[in-house]
């Protein structure tokens, strides 16, 4: 029975969203019933242009996810290990974190035409400060002993980067490749929504203007899964590479 | 920092494609529009939807991250349900809401407060867990009730991570913020920027940039100064 718990709350909401769309109160335009927002989500799997969609918007959010985690990292890690770059372009990323770069996407458009590129390049620019950030934090915290230990023992500068400063950071690291890449989807998502011809986001702005509330919904349970698959795909992928340390709290 | 405005500023004046402004123009141009009060009453309508939607946000998820950190019968409710939906882009239920609270304002107070609920309730609840066990058992040895040591124990010591919680949240709510009013909005800095661009109106777009930009860093920087305030006792980490 105390099995069950977890899946009361949502239970009891699915229940009461079929309920309520049954119940005729609301237009089903307001409130599709669950039948057919299953309907139009396996509609959206049979369908190969549909499948596309998703393909577009994947594509987009993983490119610029990958380009911001490999430019992320290395900054980060000079950031973390060297007085003289974390002097140089601390004041530039701490005193930009809490600006919305997504306010840069209208340049973007401007600068990289309304095509992938402008997404890809504002999905990188959003994901970089996380990734930057957590990096860092992590590198300067490498544990002294270790580093001394390890130049005692007469291990290189390259070594000890790669046996010591790389392993101890990695934790840090995938934190925040967690933050980011929920970060990536949202950005990508969002500039699909107010300007594109296609990928998710578009659809679901389409499906919106033609009051085609079921498809808009089943789009939403798509996105929702692309994002916890993409988060649980980051997890198992954290464990197998960082696997003497176990996730403690949800980042690190 | 000052490098890369000067390099700007130099490149700017051997010539630049027209939808690139030097920086000092920039300022000339949000000066200007600092004087005139549509800026303003945009600025504040934005306030309007980001602040209170923060509030919201931050104080359910601060209440119930804690609760469900604390009982076990809460956490095993909440918790499934929300480590599930956490990693969701929360702006696609922005349609969603359009059509059920309206366009105006209330859809988009909720889905910030939809957006910033999620990361304050995960550093409230890992906050609330890891309260290191001797600090409760001990106070409990020494006679507090269960209130107490909720208050003077758990609370305190899950304050760095709830506050670490509270600025990811806070640069959340501008950026749900910014992208509603870009989706559809009748004012505010989102609605500015959009009108700017399809006006080819540069000047604008900047002035709105930099407006957005100021009250992110100021409201993050209040931030950081109401925690150097409350945490006293603890250092400032990343």
């Amino acid at each position: 029975m105390s099995r069950l718990v977890p899946f009361v709350l949502i239970g009891a909401a699915l229940a009461g969203w079929e309920i309520a769309a049954r119940s005729g109160m609301w237009s089903p335009l307001l409130l599709p019933s669950l039948a057919n927002i299953g309907y139009e989500f396996g509609l959206f799997f049979s369908r190969a242009d549909r499948l596309f969609e998703a393909w577009t918007s994947l594509h987009r959010a993983l490119g610029g996810f990958a380009l911001a985690a490999m430019t992320g990292v290395i900054i980060g890690m000079l950031m973390g290990r060297s007085a003289f770059v974390a002097g140089l372009l601390d004041p530039l990323f701490s005193g930009t974190y809490a600006v919305p770069k997504l306010a840069l996407f209208p340049i973007f458009i401007f600068a990289f035409g309304i095509g992938s590129l402008s997404k890809v390049a504002l999905v990188f620019l959003e994901c970089l400060y996380p990734i930057v950030i957590i990096t860092c934090h992590g590198a300067r915290g490498v544990d002294r002993v270790l580093l001394w230990s390890a130049k005692n023992m007469g291990a290189s500068r390259g070594e000890i980067l790669r046996r010591v400063v790389v392993p101890a950071t990695a934790p840090f690291i995938f934190a925040g490749f967690r933050v980011a890449l929920p970060v990536a989807l949202i950005v990508v998502i969002m500039t699909e929504m107010v300007s594109s011809a296609d990928g998710l986001g578009y659809q679901v702005i389409y499906a919106l203007a033609s009051l085609k509330t079921d498809r808009m919904l089943a789009l939403v349970v798509v996105i929702a899964l692309l994002g916890w698959l993409l988060d649980k795909a980051l997890v198992v992928l954290r464990d197998r590479l960082v696997y003497w340390e176990k996730l403690e709290t949800y980042y690190v | 920092m000052l490098f890369v405005v000067l390099l700007w500023e130099l490149v700017w004046i051997r010539g630049l494609p027209a939808y690139i402004l030097g920086p000092f123009e920039i300022l000339k141009h949000f000066f200007a529009a600092l004087g005139s009060a549509e800026l303003y009453g945009d600025i504040g309508s934005s306030l309007m939807r980001s602040v209170p939607g923060f509030v919201i946000g931050a104080v359910l998820g601060s209440a119930l991250g804690l609760a469900a950190g604390i009982s076990r019968v809460l956490d095993r409710m909440l918790s499934p349900m929300i480590f599930l939906s956490y990693p969701v882009p929360k702006i696609v239920m922005l349609p969603l809401f359009m059509l059920w609270f309206g366009i105006g304002d209330i859809s988009k107070v909720l889905i910030i407060a939809l957006a910033c609920f999620y990361p304050t309730f995960i550093n409230a609840y890992y906050g609330a867990k890891s309260t290191p066990k001797i600090l409760v058992w001990s106070a409990l040895n020494l006679g507090a009730t269960r209130w107490q040591v909720f208050c003077r124990v758990v609370v305190p010591s899950a304050l760095p991570l709830i506050f670490a919680g509270l600025r990811v949240s806070l640069a959340l709510s501008f950026i749900v913020m910014f992208a509603a009013e870009m989706i559809n909005a009748n004012s505010g800095l989102g609605h500015l920027i959009r009108v700017a661009e399809s006006g080819l109106r540069f000047d604008l777009m900047y002035v709105s940039l930099l407006s957005i930009a100021i009250l992110g860093y100021l409201s993050d920087s209040l931030l950081r100064l109401t925690r150097q305030r409350v945490l006293a006792w603890k250092e400032q980490g990343a």
